[in-house]
């Protein structure tokens, strides 16, 4: 089992963290970014072509992290490649020593800097899900036989004040059936919200990472408000972060993060925090938050 | 009904370049209902074509669908005349339509429209996307509602994370097709039914091009499996 696994299991309070690969083939800062936050995080995320932009490979990025022992979470879309290309994937991330396997659906090829591109869908995040426990299982999608069983750890997402929340439950019900061991959430702003949710998912009996972005300014938030789907800053946040100069914007954005964690942390397993850009404040942010040890395994 | 969208002028002028006479046709079901191919567009699109110094030759709609074959070919021997006078022939109908003329025809061939989708027509002005002719309809499992033709993703498992007061991340003017089936879903208490999870689509039903031969047992739409 991979490290994450291990941690989730055994019930401990678990952090991801989140790395989007550059465009190009410059992986220094990457790399930089991850080690800055490598003896905080349980593991990193590594983004697959995030908003459909096209980016640095995830797949190769979680091998260089894994090479430097630290614990990656390969994030899969269904948008770029059809059944054959996922299944092959999924077999070489095995192959390479990632475990760790987080099946979403993925953006529109509308919404990144491809438009004109063709998209695939192919599968769904479900079935995607059910392909990785095919191969687990020894076999592909197709009933063949497998030379060499990986064995992954898979994950999945969950949006946990969708409007309307029934149908995001429903799947994410079904995503357990099809074997998501643990989710993920879009960034969670409102704490009551969240207890709402959690009690309706409670049935799943599935550990749930909640989702935190750091708050970088009331623009952003505001932002996110229009933009990002299932994300909802209230309007206490977007003023509390607005009232502070910008030289002080950081200190108050970790202050709101860890509240904001803390409320949370009893509700769920773990946390899962989407620093876009804003690594260094990682340590900090858990550290206020109560949640912070050393988890360095190597 | 198949949704068409007349062409710029300028695109038509352009693919008629070099022809100077020339016959037009349009569709008396589709595109006429639609106001794209009918009578006053065809007579519309030949004062154009005068107007920018082309010889219309002749200009007819078909009573039936451009794409039978059958009645298009009597229609075309009935006005052969005029046919024969014109070096090119544009045709207001959908791509379907714009084929079987020219399988008819050793002439030029161009098409006035663009062939858009297959649609449900809530008025004359409105009307939307419901079927992709996919090949193998699951309907049954969706309350009726598509979302192979309705979801942009084609998703088969409901909806992904990107809806938002139920309206689609690709366009927030538009329905969510997988919140609206649940919905209609939960109306009929078939919440059970929503949590069957589909397989990935046999794309063998879709494979192109179509063809039936009802006089053989031969396949509707792609291959053996």
């Amino acid at each position: 089992m991979s490290r994450l696994a291990d941690a989730i299991v055994a019930g401990e309070f678990v952090v991801t963290a989140e790395l989007g690969p550059p465009k190009g083939t410059d992986v220094a800062h990457l790399l930089e970014m991850a080690e800055l936050m490598r003896d905080h995080v349980d593991a990193i995320n590594v983004t697959d072509q995030q908003s459909s932009v096209m980016m640095l490979g995830s797949l190769t990025v979680c091998h260089l992290l894994h090479q430097r022992g630290i614990e990656p979470v390969f994030q899969v879309t269904c948008r770029d490649r059809n059944r054959i290309a996922l299944q092959s994937d999924l077999l070489s991330a095995a192959v390479l020593g990632v475990e760790n396997v987080l099946c979403l659906t993925g953006d529109y090829v509308t919404l990144g800097d491809h438009p004109d591109a063709k998209p695939v869908f192919d599968l769904d995040s479900v079935t995607l899900l059910q392909a990785v426990a095919a191969l687990q299982e020894g076999h592909d999608l197709a009933g063949k036989p497998l030379q060499g069983t990986p064995t992954f750890f898979p994950g999945a997402v969950v949006s946990p004040v969708a409007r309307p929340l029934g149908p995001q439950i429903a799947k994410m019900e079904k995503k357990v059936l099809a074997g998501a061991r643990f989710f993920q959430t879009q960034a969670v702003y409102d704490p009551a919200a969240f207890e709402s949710f959690i009690r309706q998912v409670e049935y799943l009996q599935v550990p749930i990472l909640v989702g935190i972005i750091l708050l970088k300014s009331a623009g952003m938030a505001r932002f996110m408000n229009r933009n990002v789907a299932g994300v909802t800053v209230p309007d206490a946040l977007i003023e509390e972060i607005g009232r502070v100069p910008p030289p002080e914007r950081p200190a108050k954005s970790v202050e709101i993060g860890a509240r904001l964690i803390r409320e949370m942390k009893d509700m769920c397993q773990g946390v899962h925090i989407m620093t876009l850009g804003w690594e260094k404040y990682v340590p900090q942010l858990l550290d206020q938050a109560d949640v912070e040890r050393n988890r360095r395994t190597d | 009904m198949i949704i068409t969208a007349q062409k710029e002028l300028d695109e038509i002028l352009h693919m008629l370049e070099g022809y100077e006479r020339i016959f037009l046709i349009g569709c008396g079901i589709c595109a006429a209902t639609w106001s794209t191919g009918g009578e006053k567009e065809v007579r519309q699109m030949a004062a154009w074509l005068t107007e920018a110094g082309k010889e219309c030759t002749g200009a007819i709609v078909t009573e039936e669908a451009t794409c039978d074959m059958r009645t298009t070919r009597l229609l075309l021997k009935r006005n052969r005349e005029a046919v024969e006078a014109a070096e090119a022939l544009l045709v207001l109908s959908c791509g379907a339509g714009v084929q079987t003329v020219a399988s008819l025809l050793d002439l030029p061939v161009y098409p006035a429209l663009d062939t858009l989708f297959l649609a449900r027509l809530q008025s004359m002005r409105v009307c939307d996307e419901r079927c992709r002719l996919c090949g193998s309809c699951m309907l049954a499992e969706t309350a009726a509602i598509c979302p192979i033709a309705l979801c942009p993703k084609g998703l088969m498992n409901g909806p992904c994370g990107g809806y938002e007061d139920g309206k689609c991340e690709v366009n927030r003017e538009r329905d969510c097709a997988w919140v609206a089936i649940y919905e209609r879903m939960e109306r009929f208490g078939q919440r059970s039914q929503f949590m069957t999870i589909h397989a990935p689509k046999d794309w063998r039903d879709d494979i192109h091009p179509g063809w039936v031969d009802k006089r053989r047992s031969a396949q509707s739409k792609g291959v053996a499996k």
